[in-house]
């Protein structure tokens, strides 16, 4: 029975959303805001018990690691972003945290640059191995601006056009999968575990 | 000095992690260790400047009675009974706070992002053109990468599910690739910008 | 105004309830349908399988979504879950944000209720949340010691002391890595974990983000990849073929071969087999729970949605081209 009532109200939600389809109205704004609310309200005790608790309340007042005080008051520094005069003090919590730019510069330089260009040096021993190369080489001086894209070089940089053209069909025929199957699972939900209608 | 006490910090963090990286050694692991402890503390507060944020708008809306400031109700009130309910009970499984999340957000979240099935189709519809040589090519390969995913592209003819992967494998990975590694390159600039303390705009205007 | 004219101008509700029925009527009518299998998914199944029955390998499944993109994402979990129980493999799970915390637990209670036998921390485990602040300092110190590293389990038990740390310390055996998600997160995991400690990583992802991660496919970053609900659904037939596979001569699932997943037919409607049982001839009728075929009933809705897009496509640009050429003789 618990089960059903609870089904009840997910699928009357899921229903008040679809309403807008229609037309914005009452049902949907109701929704929509609710959501927003959950979501929000939902963080709030998980961050209290996995962050609060264990990184500030416990090492502090159980443990007696005092000096964990200091990054505390720093953090409660975040709050001075809504005031006027005092929404410098913000600025130390934010820099503290973007210290660890450092460590990404090398490792996504490797993960992102250099293993794709050792890639995109294989040798040539096929005719997909070396659309892979054309292709990859024209997008590349597609996007290098400060030759003028004129004459041979022009036609050359045409050709990464093409290829990007082909990339960015085979990402929309994927985003318009992506977008009907969440369509699918929410109608999977409503006649399946609503509805009962499919077994 | 209201802004360079802030860039010092992230420079000279942001070296000494540089070199943490590349010669990791005994000390350098040490501070790495003292500086998660303290972005551990930090870490709990930045939540509330998004608590702090989404009071301030619907609070102002509920004190100025704005157009539709009911809706604003609503929000804090879920804020306020989904936080109570979670402090109260507990956030494990079979609590009404696993309930909330269950029965409310996962079918409304789930459902807002189903609504753009909807709208791709009617784009679809009225805004995909071939226009130009181009634009043609682009939907001829978003038609094979599109039957090529279903079974009944594959039920048509074998040929178009192995059309839809060398298309996937071979110009789309050359376009992809060539794309990915100026993402990359312009992020790793961005990073380095950051750390040279050239890049300052997330530090908030004065 | 001409007929093309007209539908040019169509109201776009029209055009929302032929969505709608598109996918209704097939979910309604439920059909079988072949699942053409691709190499991302065949090479992330053949990863994991070479786990089976290994006391010191196990994987990582880590869920960096929330319930937005569950559609796509809950079915791969799901079968990949019930390939490591079936096959025996150490998994564990961990998320990083707090509304994956209880997709997590979903996607185990669901794939785990026909498993009765397995029990927590001895072939499974399940991390929990841990918080944003935690990604760096549990992926890098996982290279060093996982059970130092990741500290407690959802249960709160020490996770060092507990059975399935048995002959796993490191990347070297928490050897593969699967991050579910709708975003890019599973560069942090290559970033940090692929190139500091060379660990195994691959991809569940929405199909939106799929076509990006080629380039990392063939470079090897990412070992394979599952692609939307159509990943999910291949995942589930591999599954089903062989390491849920069951008759008198494979009582413990079957290995991996091109061949026999071509000429392999898995009906997913309901099929009736018979055996006979002491002197008897039974008849019985066997269907597949519909969580474990949910992605491929999916996939059928999928392929008339495909149909209808690119239908409106077309009709689209008829219109639209005959209506500029009357413009233009006009």
């Amino acid at each position: 029975m618990f089960e059903i009532l609870s089904n009840i109200v997910a699928a009357l939600l899921t229903l008040f959303i679809f309403s807008f389809l229609y037309k914005d109205n009452p049902f949907y704004r109701f929704a929509e805001h609710l959501l927003v609310g959950v979501t929000m309200g939902y963080a709030i005790p998980l961050v209290y018990t996995n962050a609060f608790i264990p990184f500030v309340y416990q090492p502090i007042f159980l443990e007696g690691q005092y000096w964990l005080i200091i990054p505390s008051i720093l953090g409660i520094l975040y709050i001075f972003r809504f005031t006027k005069n005092l929404s410098w003090l913000s600025r130390y919590p934010i820099a503290f945290g973007m210290g660890i730019v450092g460590m990404g510069v090398p490792m996504s330089m490797h993960s992102s640059v250099l293993v794709q260009m050792r890639n995109a040096m294989r040798p040539i021993d096929n005719i997909n191995t070396l659309i892979i190369f054309l292709g990859t080489v024209t997008i590349l001086l597609y996007f290098y601006f400060s030759k003028p894209h004129k004459g041979l070089y022009g036609k050359f940089t045409n050709i990464g056009i093409w290829f990007m053209m082909v990339g960015f069909g085979a990402s929309f025929g994927y985003t318009v999968m992506a977008r009907i199957s969440l369509l699918i699972g929410r109608i999977q939900f409503l006649l399946g575990d609503f509805l009962g209608l499919i077994k | 000095m209201k802004r360079q006490i802030p860039l010092i910090i992230v420079i000279g963090l942001g070296f000494i992690f540089v070199a943490h990286t590349f010669i990791p050694s005994r000390t350098s692991q040490d501070f790495y260790d003292w500086w998660v402890s303290w972005s551990k503390a930090i870490s709990p507060f930045a939540v509330v400047l998004g608590i702090l944020s989404l009071f301030m708008v619907h609070g102002t809306k509920i004190q100025r009675k704005a157009p539709n400031w009911q809706y604003s109700v609503v929000t804090l009130l879920a804020v306020f009974v989904t936080a109570f309910v979670g402090f109260v009970w507990g956030t494990d499984e079979g609590t009404p706070f696993l309930w909330l999340f269950k029965n409310v957000q996962m079918p409304m979240s789930a459902t807002m992002f189903s609504l753009l099935a909807f709208y791709i189709a009617s784009a679809a519809y009225k805004a995909f053109r071939a226009k130009s040589p181009q634009a043609t090519v682009l939907l001829v390969a978003a038609f094979i990468v599109m039957l090529g995913q279903v079974p009944l592209g594959a039920a048509i003819s074998r040929w178009i599910p192995e059309a839809s992967q060398w298309i996937l494998n071979v110009p789309n990975l050359a376009a992809k690739r060539g794309i990915a590694t100026g993402v990359g390159l312009g992020a790793t600039a961005t990073s380095l910008k950051i750390l040279l303390g050239i890049e300052r705009t997330y530090l908030g205007s004065d | 105004m001409t007929f093309w004219e007209k539908i040019q101008n169509i109201d776009r509700r029209w055009i929302y309830m032929i969505v709608a029925l598109c996918i209704i009527v097939p979910l309604l009518i439920p059909f079988n349908s072949k699942t053409y299998v691709t190499e991302p998914t065949v090479n992330l199944y053949k990863k994991i399988d070479s786990f089976s029955d290994k006391e010191d390998k196990a994987i990582l499944l880590s869920f960096s979504h929330d319930a937005s993109t569950m559609a796509e994402l809950f079915p791969m979990e799901v079968s990949i879950l019930r390939h490591c129980f079936e096959r025996n493999i150490k998994v564990f799970l961990i998320c990083f944000s707090p509304p994956s915390a209880p997709l997590m637990a979903y996607a185990l209670n669901v794939a785990k209720e026909d498993y009765p036998d397995l029990e927590s921390g001895v072939d499974y485990c399940n991390f929990g949340y841990k918080p944003y602040g935690l990604f760096l300092p549990i992926v890098l110190g996982m290279g060093d010691d996982v059970g130092e590293a990741v500290d407690t389990d959802a249960d709160g038990r020490k996770v060092k002391n507990l059975e399935i740390m048995k002959g796993i310390r490191n990347y070297d055996d928490l050897n593969l890595i699967i991050d579910f998600a709708a975003s890019a997160a599973v560069f942090s995991w290559i970033t940090y974990a692929r190139v500091r400690f060379g660990a195994n990583v691959a991809a569940g992802v929405t199909a939106v983000m799929a076509a990006d991660n080629y380039p990392y496919l063939q470079s090897g970053q990412l070992v394979g990849m599952l692609a939307g609900l159509k990943g999910a659904a291949e995942y589930e037939k591999l599954v089903d073929v062989f390491a849920a596979y069951e008759d008198e001569q494979y009582s413990d699932g079957r290995n991996f071969s091109q061949e026999v997943i071509k000429n392999t037919w898995v009906p997913i409607m309901k099929k009736t087999i018979s055996y006979t049982s002491g002197e008897t001839n039974v008849q019985t009728d066997v269907e597949l729970p519909y969580k474990f075929k949910q992605a491929r009933i999916g996939m059928n809705a999928q392929s008339i949605a495909h149909i209808m897009i690119i239908v409106f496509i077309i009709i689209g640009n008829i219109g639209y081209f005959l209506s500029r050429k009357n413009k233009n003789e006009v």
